[in-house]
């Protein structure tokens, strides 16, 4: 609601149904399974996208919060964790591992992924999608959140009038030391809340009139479930499927302790990365397709544009 | 057959003595626009209330109320629902969730209605309200006017019979509140839907209905047609005649005869004076001596001015757009200076600034002498700056306007008065709430008493910091003709004590009948300023009624009053 | 009526809990065992806090809440997260727990855990989800729930001291240590003591200023919002309602 996005994200277009299940495989995977391939193309390609999605404030984010955290999180697991055969250096008695180097630097490379992730989320994921997949299942709910989603907004309003209003009878909060502006920060609250309430009942009204309670509730939405968002589903299905398939045979496996061991990456294996690079950078491809295709129309309005000046001229 | 049929219909709220609603006999026919009017707290919205069971408040009730020749709560809600549309008057409050889309097509949902047919109705109704758009936009963004629009059509998508609206434009700008009207004219005569309407305004309102009826304390007065409706009231000699449009209180003041139809509109009332003068033999040029409304105060030269701007420029952001573009003003000491303009022009804007909120980047501000770019609010509190907001309700911290107002008496200023108001606080309070008018109802909980009344008490609230200017944003939003009046009355006494009031307002004729002064803003400045009789009579458009109506005969007329006035001597003669 | 209709939900709770507890979450375990080769605590976790989160979710669905309730849960819910605007020039100081807790002693505990739930959830959906959501969700949803629960059971007295006191430790202990437990979980792979402890202890001072910020909140505002929400639920009938319908 209030991401802005640059451009146009042709993955943003597609069905929330197709939306959200990307983003439930992806963070799946990366959350569950912290195998150093998968989680390489994870990180890669949600750094890549999220930064496609949100410009340069994606960078700055990175930056200045992301790498940080991914920092610590790869110190603090050989500086607690003592497991492993291969011991490097001892550190105040205690041993320092490879192993737990290793694991250090997964568990980093799976937040930061997770972080990134979940920013292409909250920039696709709008609440009308939520409300849109949740509006069925939960319905009284997904109503409470659409109702407090537009009251948030229209208090912080209100805070700001009920603060001036204040100040105009002598009631100043911005001033004094941090109890007398809590003090002040809760009488405002303390109007905000009567005021909301007994304002409330009025909706709570108009929702009866519109006859809110009646049996047989339906969830009405602007979305629809056309071709491309059936063969995106099938497709995410299949390599899902796909991936499932190769843990469950213990063909992409990795262990850390106590001692790092990782599959053989055999031809199986390969196919296995291969699926999952294209789940992760799925919503790049459409991207890039859907800029491809409007340089091409673009290119075609300019050529028959200067046809049709050239024609007038004969 | 009548849509509604209500008869002998009497009510009382729970721990009331009073019949809120007093024997009630009612018909509305298929297809009717009915206007509902009274005084606040007459029983109107009790009454609207009980034509939809869902709505209908607790309490005892005889009587009976037929809703297509059967008893109406023997309709079930899943009827009642479809086919009996409710606009409530608070644009926002009515407002469930948070997108247009999803606002539009909830009564459907609760229908249980399909995906398609949603799709089809909402399509439809965006279409007839002209809301496409901003069909995908978030409730939030929309203005005032457009939420109204929005809660009119999220009923309307519903395909009701009846159209049930209770004071649906009191919050509204007069724009917005006119376009409003159209298009619930539009519905009536397009659809053919029925439309009761509760209006304080009915300048507006009443040349648009087939019948009018006029309540009091819970009885029904009167029921006519608009053009027929003020000689019933004369008939009576009700107060209400003093709310019904101008033409027509202009028509019942000079005629005797009780047959003919009053003009309701001003082209009527227009063509009524034309003919009037002309059958007396008037002059068109009729000298006026100047008394009545607006007679200017005495300024004090040895005061300084309370408001003094000069050359103000003000945006919110950096790269925003100019809010007040080289504002000056000049308010004299013991004035009552009324502001008038459009929305969004920067009136509240200015208020803001000059009760120091913000803080402009460029020119003078003085506010009781004090410079407001250097100090904070709360020197210009001490000062003696009095604040009322447009809202009242973001005023009240406690649980009953008696304390709410002792609130103030112990943290307020209070150095004695030079107004006659008594130091002690004790003794201060029960004399303002005799002022405002609000004593009997010290012991109620701020939210149980009705919007006028909360105006009063926040008023009282604003006058215990004993201020000696006084800023008011929009203080009639709302309110009835009566109201309006005791309020000017109330302001005259005030600033007669030596007050000097800044109204920011919307109300054209309020301005015109009770300001020593106004101005009109526009685009950041002001563009014209004088004296009421000169500011209205020189403006061809943005004037009250009686100068629109008898601007081709008189100079200067500017009130019903004034039309009134100048036709008798012109009589005379 | 009011109190078998009361019975019936707690009921019904109780069974779909009990399925989450003996069917779903031991099979997430073994789920994580089988497949999860090396300790994978956060995704079981994680699974867990949404197992135990669903039963509060399907009952309360199941119940067919009136209108009047969902407005006054959703008010609740945005003055929550609203309210950190009130506190603009004291930054770190939410009330999000204050009202949570008084939600919970005047609603009762389904809709303090809803409350609480909602507000996390909605608070993160303007400031952004992220991991932390269903770990923000059931803390503030468990804190309002106990609240509910302690209140209805008579252990918790709705007075403002014993209420602060509760405050304080809710936002310190249960929040806190939740939050941080979800930080290690995510943090690092073994439970080792010197890493609970640390993250612990990192925590200390965060969570010290919440619960006291909690307490001051709760000893300010408990006892005038409580009579705001009595007040609104006589004068509209909510209690009445429901024994209508």
């Amino acid at each position: 609601m209030r991401a802005t996005k640059l451009h146009a994200d042709a993955f943003s277009g597609c069905n929330p149904i197709v939306n959200f299940m990307y983003f439930a495989f992806v963070l799946g995977i990366t959350i569950f399974f912290l195998h150093p391939v998968l989680l390489g193309i994870s990180f890669v390609s949600g750094m890549v996208y999220s930064i496609y999605l949100n410009g340069g404030k994606a960078v700055k984010f990175n930056l200045a919060f992301l790498l940080p955290l991914m920092v610590a999180a790869a110190v603090i697991n050989p500086a607690f964790n003592h497991q492993g055969v291969t011991i490097l250096t001892y550190v105040r008695m205690n041993p320092i591992t490879l192993e737990s180097i290793l694991y250090g630097i997964a568990a980093a490379v799976m937040i930061g992924s997770v972080i990134l992730w979940f920013s292409c989320y909250n920039a696709v994921m709008t609440s009308d999608k939520f409300l849109y997949l949740f509006g069925r299942i939960i319905p009284a709910l997904s109503l409470i959140i659409s109702m407090a989603l537009r009251f948030v907004p229209r208090y912080k309003a209100q805070i700001k009038r009920i603060t001036n209003a204040q100040r105009g009878i002598g009631r100043d909060v911005s001033s004094g030391n941090v109890i007398v502006r809590i003090r002040s920060g809760l009488s405002i609250l303390s109007i905000l809340v009567t005021w909301a309430l007994e304002n409330a009942i009025e909706t709570a009204d108009s929702m009866k009139s519109r006859g809110y309670g009646l049996k047989g509730r339906t969830a009405y939405s602007n979305f629809r479930f056309d071709f491309r968002d059936r063969i995106l589903v099938v497709a995410m299905l299949l390599f899902f499927a796909g991936i499932i398939a190769s843990i469950a045979l213990h063909r992409l496996s990795v262990l850390y302790f106590p001692a790092f061991v990782i599959n053989v990456p055999d031809g199986f294996v390969l196919v296995a990365y291969a699926e999952y690079l294209i789940i992760c950078t799925l919503p790049l491809m459409l991207d890039i397709r859907e800029d491809l295709i409007w340089r091409t129309l673009r290119l075609k309005i300019v050529s028959s544009g200067n046809k049709s000046s050239n024609g007038a001229d004969v | 057959m009548a849509l509604y049929e209500i008869k002998n219909l009497k009510f009382k709220y729970p721990e009331s003595e009073t019949f809120a609603l007093d024997g009630i006999d009612l018909s509305v026919d298929n297809g009717e626009f009915l206007v509902l009017c009274g005084k606040s707290g007459c029983g109107k919205s009790t009454l609207l209330r009980h034509l939809k069971t869902v709505l209908t408040p607790h309490g005892k009730r005889i009587g009976e109320i037929l809703f297509s020749g059967k008893p109406l709560a023997e309709a079930d809600l899943r009827t009642q629902t479809s086919r009996i549309g409710f606009v409530l008057q608070n644009p926002d409050n009515q407002i469930v969730t948070d997108k247009v889309w999803h606002e539009l097509a909830f009564g459907l949902e609760s229908l249980g209605i399909g995906d398609a047919v949603i799709r089809l109705r909402v399509a439809e109704m965006a279409s007839f309200f002209g809301i496409q758009g901003w069909y995908h936009k978030s409730v939030f963004e929309l203005s005032g006017g457009q939420k109204q629009l929005l809660n009119l059509a999220a009923v309307m998508t519903m395909q009701p019979e009846v159209l049930i609206l209770d004071e649906p434009t009191s919050q509204l700008d007069p724009i917005a509140a006119s376009d409003f009207l159209a298009t619930i004219k539009k519905i009536n005569t397009e659809i053919g839907t029925t439309v009761i309407l509760s209006e304080h305004r009915l300048e507006e309102v009443l040349r648009e209905a087939d019948n009018v009826v006029v309540m009091g304390d819970g009885k029904i007065i009167a029921k006519d047609a608009p053009a027929h409706i003020g000689h019933k009231l004369k008939a009576l000699k009700d107060p209400m005649l003093y709310a019904m449009p101008t033409p027509m209180r202009t028509f019942l003041a000079l005629e005797e005869s009780i047959g003919e139809s009053c003009p309701v509109t001003v082209r009527e009332g227009r063509d009524y004076l034309a003919r009037y003068a002309g059958a007396e033999g008037m002059a068109t040029e009729v000298g006026y001596k100047t008394n009545g409304a607006g007679s200017c105060h005495p300024q004090r030269s040895s005061d300084p001015s309370p408001v003094a701007v000069k050359d103000v420029w003000f945006r919110y952001e950096k790269n925003g757009e100019d809010i007040l573009r080289g504002l000056t003003l000049d308010v004299r000491c013991g004035e009552m200076f009324c502001v008038v303009g459009g929305n969004g022009t920067g009136k509240t804007t200015a208020l803001g600034v000059l009760s120091g909120l913000f803080k402009p980047y460029r020119g003078k501000v003085s506010v009781l002498g004090v410079d407001t770019t250097k100090v904070g609010s709360a020197a210009l509190f001490e000062k003696g700056l009095g604040v009322l907001p447009q809202d009242p309700q973001t005023l009240f911290t406690r649980s009953s306007i008696r304390d709410d107002l002792l609130d103030m008496v112990s943290h307020g200023r209070h150095a004695p008065s030079e107004r006659g108001f008594t130091a002690s606080p004790a003794e201060v309070l029960p004399e303002i709430a005799e002022l405002t008018e609000i004593t009997t109802l010290l012991d109620q909980h701020p939210y149980d008493v009705s919007g006028g009344e909360q105006q009063r008490a926040a008023l009282a609230k604003v006058l215990l910091t004993n201020p000696k200017l006084l800023l008011m944003d929009e203080p009639t939003k709302g309110m009835d003709s009566f109201f309006k009046r005791k309020l000017a009355g109330i302001l005259r006494k005030l600033r007669d004590g030596g007050m000097t009031v800044l109204i920011v307002s919307h109300d054209l004729e309020f301005c015109a009948q009770y300001a020593d002064r106004c101005a009109l803003f526009f685009d950041g400045n002001i563009v014209t300023e004088n004296a009421p009789r000169a500011f209205f009579s020189g403006n061809s458009f943005y004037t009250t009624a009686a100068n629109r109506m008898s601007r081709h005969i008189f100079e200067e007329a500017i009130t019903a009053e004034d039309v009134i006035e100048r036709c008798r001597q012109a009589k005379q003669r | 009526m009011q109190t078998s209709e009361t019975k019936v939900t707690g009921q019904k709770r109780t069974i779909v809990a009990a399925v989450m507890i003996l069917f779903c979450i031991p099979l997430t375990i073994a789920i994580g065992i089988l497949f999860l080769n090396d300790r994978s605590y956060y995704p079981i976790s994680l699974m867990i806090i949404l197992f135990a989160t669903l039963p509060f979710a399907m009952v309360f669905e199941s119940r067919k809440p009136q209108a009047r309730e969902l407005v006054i849960i959703a008010v609740l819910v945005a003055i929550a997260v609203a309210g950190r605007t009130a506190f603009f020039m004291v930054p770190q100081v939410k009330p999000v727990i204050a009202i949570v807790i008084i939600a919970g002693v005047s609603l009762g505990a389904e809709s303090g855990f809803i409350v609480g739930a909602l507000t996390g959830f909605v608070s993160n959906f303007i400031f952004g989800q992220g991991p932390w959501t269903p770990w923000q969700m059931f803390a503030f949803g468990i804190i309002g729930f106990l609240a509910g629960l302690l209140f209805s059971k008579g252990i918790l007295s709705g007075k403002t001291l014993p209420l602060s006191i509760f405050g304080g430790l809710a936002a310190f202990m249960i929040y806190g240590l939740l939050l941080d437990t979800a930080a290690v979980m995510m943090f690092t792979s073994t439970w080792t003591k010197a890493s609970i402890l640390s993250t612990y202890m990192l925590g200390v001072p965060f969570n010290l200023i919440h619960g006291a910020s909690t307490i001051l909140f709760l000893l300010i505002l408990s006892r005038p919002m409580t009579e705001k929400l009595t007040r609104i639920k006589k004068k509209y009938g909510l209690v009445e309602e429901r024994n209508d319908s």
